[in-house]
C-alpha cells in the first residue's frame, strides 16, 4: 500500500468545489451568454460529490477504503445521470419551481417536466442518502482511528458532517415547501449553516496544510539531532516524536531472510494497513528499506523523509540485520548444542540397555561355567574362568563410568544439585558445593553448569589445587557459576565449556582468580 | 522364602530367576515395569521384591519410585533394587523414609548368588543392604581435613560395615570378633566422628552415609 505521492489532488479537490461554489451565482447572470447560465445549472449539481470525495480523500488524496471509493463512483456515476437529463429534458421556462433562471437552456432537446420532477425528486433523495453515508463513513474512520489520526481528521470530518445533515434538512424542507422559496426562513437557516459548515471545511484543510508542513519540519530536525552512533531503534523512536504518533514502528527488510525485524534483530510479522495504521514502504532502487506502520495522520510520509534521515533508517537496517544473524547464528550453535546432547543421552542409555545388559548376561555365563568347572574339579578351566570374571568386572566398571561421563543419568533425573554432589564424590581432589536451591533449570542450561564444573574441577586437578569450591546462584534470570580453587592462577579458556555457555547466549571468563559463568536463564 | 523379580530385560530376569531357583527360593512372580510390579506384590504377598532401578517408560529410576511405594504399602516387606549407577543418592533416598528391609546394590554383585541369597536374608532379618562399591566410593572421598584420620584401621573397617547396612552382630560375624567389641567399636566411631544418630537404629546407616558425602 503507497501513499499517493501527488500532493496535489486534495488541492485540486477544493479548488473544484470552491469553483461549484459560485455556480448558482452564474446561473442567475441572465444578461451574459446563454452558456453561461446553462453550464451553471449543470455544475450547481456537483457541489455534493466533489465534497463528499474530498472529504472521503483527505488527508491521503485517495478514498481509501472499499467502500468510501465506491460511494465517490456511485455519487459521481448518479450526478452525472442526472444531469444529463435535466440538461437536456429541462425547459426552465416550464419550472414552476424555478427561481434564479427562468429562460435560459441551450442544452435543451426536448422539453419533460413531469420526468424532470421526478428526476430531480428522486436525485434530491439519493443525496440524502448519499449524505447518510458520509456521516456513517467518517463517524467509522473517526472511532476506529488512533489519536493522532483523529486529530487530525476532526477539522474537516465534523464540518463535512455539518454539510451533510444540511443536504438531509433541505431535502426535507423541500419534499414540504416543494418550491425553492428564498425567504422561507427553515431554507435560509439550513442554507447557511450549510455554508458555514463548508467554510469551517475550507479551513480544516488549511490548518491540515499547516500541522503537515509542521511535521515535515520535525522529521527534518529529526536528522540534525541524531547521535554519531545511535542506539538500534533511536530512529523510530525519535520518528515516533517528531510525528505524535507513539504507535508508530519501523520494521527492516531482510531480501536474504525475506522477513521484517525491528531495529534489534528480532523476527517481527509484515506490518499491514488496517484501520487507523497506514504502512508506507521505504524504498531504494526499486526495493524495500523498511516499512513503516503510522497513523496516517501525515500524507506522503515517504516523500517527508529528507535524504539524512533515509540514510540513518538505511543504516539502521543493516545494524538489524547483523543483529538478526548473530542472533540466528546463537540460535544455532544452541541448536547444535542440544542435538548433541540429546545423542550424548541416548549413548548412555544405549550402553546400559544394549552393552551393559549383554556383558551382565556373559558374567553370568562364565560365573556359571566357572562353578562347574569348579565342581568337575578341573583346577585349569577354573582358573582360566575366575581371570575371566575379573576381567569382565573390570570391564563393567569401566563401561558404568564411561556412561556416566557421556552423561550422568542423574543429571537428567535430578537436576543440577545432585549431579553436583556426584561429581564432589569422585573427583580427584575434595570440592565443596556451596549450599544452593535444589531446583530444575531447562535441560541445555543444567548441562552447561554441570560440564562446566566438571571441567573447571579438571582443570584445577590439573594446577595442583587441593580443593576447590563451586557456587551456584540464581539472579535476576541469569545463573552465576563460580568454580574457585586453590591452585595457581587459572589460565585455561575451558573451551568445550565456553562453547556450551556460549551457545546460551553466556559468557565464560577467569575473573579474580576463578572460572566464573553466566548463564541466561528466565526463572520460570 | 517367596520373591517377586521386577527387571524389563528378559535375559538378566530368567538369569535372576534361575539363580534363585537354584538356591531354593521360590520366584512367585515376575514382572517387566513399576506397574505390573505392584499388582504382582499384591497378588501374591512375597517376602520380598528384586526391583530393577530402570524400568519403562522413562528407563531412569522408577524402580525406586515403586520400591518407595511398596514399603510404604508392605511395611513387613523387604525391597532390594538392583541398580546400574554407583549413586549414593539413590540410595539414600531409598533409606530416607524407611530405613529397613531395604537394599541398593549393582546388578553385577547378584550374579555372584552367595551375595543374592546373603543380601536377601539380611532383608529378612529387618537389616539395609547398601552396595560395598558405593560405600567404598564415599569412604575414599577426598576432603579436605580428613575427619577419617582420626579413626583406627579397624574403626575404619566398622565404619564402612556400617554404611553397607549390617547389624552388629552380622558385623561380629564379618569380623570375626564379638559383638560386644563391635559396640565398643561403634560408640567410638559415634564419638571421634561426632555422630548424632543412635548408634543402636536402623537410621544410623543413612546417617552415616550422609556423613561421608559431607551432608550433615
Amino acid at each position: 500500500m503507497y501513499l499517493n505521492r501527488r500532493p496535489s489532488r486534495i488541492g485540486d479537490l477544493a479548488l473544484l468545489a470552491g469553483l461549484t461554489w459560485f455556480a448558482p451565482v452564474w446561473v442567475a447572470w441572465q444578461d451574459g451568454p446563454p452558456l453561461v447560465p446553462s453550464l451553471a445549472m449543470v455544475a450547481t449539481g456537483l457541489m455534493l460529490p466533489l465534497i463528499l470525495h474530498l472529504t472521503l480523500a483527505y488527508p491521503a488524496g485517495r478514498a481509501g477504503s472499499d467502500p468510501a471509493r465506491r460511494l465517490v463512483a456511485v455519487v459521481y456515476t448518479e450526478v452525472l445521470l442526472t444531469s444529463v437529463l435535466l440538461a437536456l429534458a429541462r425547459d426552465p421556462y416550464l419550472d414552476p419551481a424555478c427561481l434564479a433562471n427562468c429562460n435560459v437552456n441551450i442544452f435543451l432537446m426536448r422539453s419533460l417536466p413531469s420526468l424532470v420532477r421526478a428526476v430531480e425528486i428522486c436525485d434530491r433523495w439519493f443525496a440524502v442518502t448519499a449524505a447518510t453515508a458520509l456521516v456513517a463513513i467518517c463517524t467509522a474512520r473517526l472511532v476506529r482511528a488512533s489519536w493522532p489520526a483523529r486529530r487530525l481528521l476532526m477539522p474537516v470530518y465534523f464540518p463535512a458532517i455539518g454539510f451533510a445533515a444540511a443536504v438531509v434538512a433541505r431535502a426535507i424542507v423541500l419534499q414540504v415547501t416543494t418550491v425553492e422559496d428564498p425567504f422561507n426562513t427553515a431554507l435560509f437557516t439550513i442554507f447557511a449553516v450549510g455554508s458555514a459548515a463548508l467554510t469551517l471545511l475550507a479551513f480544516g484543510l488549511i490548518s491540515g496544510v499547516i500541522r503537515a508542513s509542521a511535521e515535515r519540519r520535525a522529521v527534518t530536525r529529526i536528522a540534525a539531532n541524531l547521535d554519531e552512533a545511535p542506539a538500534p531503534g533511536s530512529l523510530p523512536s525519535a520518528l515516533a516524536a517528531a510525528l505524535r504518533d507513539p504507535g508508530l514502528r519501523v520494521a527492516y527488510w531482510l531480501p536474504g531472510a525475506r522477513r521484517y525485524v525491528d531495529a534489534t534483530g528480532r523476527a517481527v510479522p509484515e506490518p499491514l494497513g488496517m484501520p487507523g495504521r497506514t504502512v508506507t514502504h521505504l524504498m531504494r532502487n526499486g526495493r524495500t528499506v523498511a516499512a513503516i506502520s503510522h497513523s496516517g495522520a501525515v500524507p506522503g510520509l515517504e516523500s517527508r523523509i529528507g535524504p539524512a534521515i533515509r540514510l540513518g533508517l538505511e543504516n539502521e537496517r543493516l545494524q538489524a540485520e547483523l543483529l538478526a544473524q548473530l542472533e540466528e547464528l546463537r540460535a544455532s550453535r544452541a541448536r547444535i548444542v542440544e542435538t548433541a546432547d540429546g545423542e550424548r543421552r541416548e549413548l548412555e542409555r544405549n550402553l546400559h540397555d544394549g552393552a551393559q545388559q549383554r556383558l551382565l548376561a556373559l558374567f553370568y555365563d562364565i560365573r556359571l561355567a566357572r562353578a562347574s568347572a569348579g565342581e568337575e574339579g578341573d583346577m585349569q578351566a577354573e582358573r582360566a574362568l575366575a581371570r575371566a570374571v575379573g576381567e569382565t568386572q573390570v570391564i563393567l566398571e569401566e563401561l558404568r563410568e564411561l556412561a556416566h561421563g557421556i552423561y550422568p543419568a542423574v543429571l537428567a533425573e535430578a537436576g543440577i544439585a545432585p549431579a553436583l554432589a556426584s561429581l564432589a564424590d569422585t573427583a580427584s581432589l575434595p570440592v565443596e558445593i556451596l549450599p544452593a536451591e535444589d531446583r530444575r533449570y531447562p535441560a541445555p542450561v543444567e548441562a552447561a553448569v554441570y560440564f562446566t564444573v566438571a571441567e573447571a574441577l579438571d582443570d584445577a586437578a590439573r594446577r595442583g589445587s587441593d580443593h576447590a569450591a563451586v557456587a551456584i546462584v540464581h539472579h535476576e534470570g541469569r545463573l552465576v557459576v563460580t568454580v574457585e580453587d586453590s591452585g595457581s592462577e587459572p589460565t585455561s579458556p575451558l573451551m568445550a565449556a565456553a562453547d556450551r555457555v556460549g551457545a546460551l547466549g553466556g559468557t565464560l571468563a577467569i575473573e579474580s582468580a576463578r572460572y566464573r559463568a553466566e548463564i541466561p536463564c528466565a526463572s520460570s | 522364602m517367596r520373591v517377586v523379580v521386577a527387571e524389563d530385560v528378559m535375559l538378566t530376569r530368567v538369569g535372576i530367576t534361575r539363580l534363585l531357583a537354584d538356591a531354593g527360593i521360590e520366584v512367585v512372580g515376575e514382572a517387566g515395569d513399576a506397574t505390573s510390579l505392584l499388582r504382582a506384590v499384591r497378588m501374591t504377598q512375597p517376602d520380598a521384591a528384586i526391583v530393577d532401578i530402570r524400568m519403562p517408560p522413562t528407563h531412569t529410576n522408577e524402580g525406586l519410585v515403586a520400591a518407595q511405594q511398596i514399603r510404604a504399602e508392605h511395611p513387613r516387606l523387604g525391597v532390594l533394587i538392583l541398580s546400574q549407577y554407583v549413586e549414593p543418592r539413590y540410595a539414600m533416598q531409598l533409606l530416607e523414609e524407611h530405613p529397613e528391609r531395604v537394599g541398593y546394590l549393582l546388578k553385577e554383585r547378584v550374579f555372584d548368588v552367595a551375595n543374592l541369597i546373603d543380601a536377601l536374608r539380611r532383608l529378612a532379618d529387618g537389616e539395609t543392604v547398601v552396595d560395598p562399591t558405593i560405600v567404598a566410593r564415599l569412604v575414599a572421598r577426598r576432603r579436605r581435613t580428613d575427619p577419617l584420620g582420626a579413626l583406627t584401621e579397624r574403626e575404619r573397617e566398622v565404619l564402612a560395615l556400617i554404611a553397607e547396612g549390617l547389624s552388629n552382630r552380622a558385623i561380629a560375624g564379618r569380623l570375626f570378633v564379638t559383638e560386644r567389641t563391635v559396640e565398643a567399636h561403634v560408640k567410638q566411631v559415634f564419638l571421634k566422628l561426632s555422630l548424632n544418630a543412635d548408634p543402636g537404629s536402623h537410621r544410623r546407616v543413612l546417617a552415616v552415609l550422609a556423613y561421608l558425602r559431607g551432608e550433615s
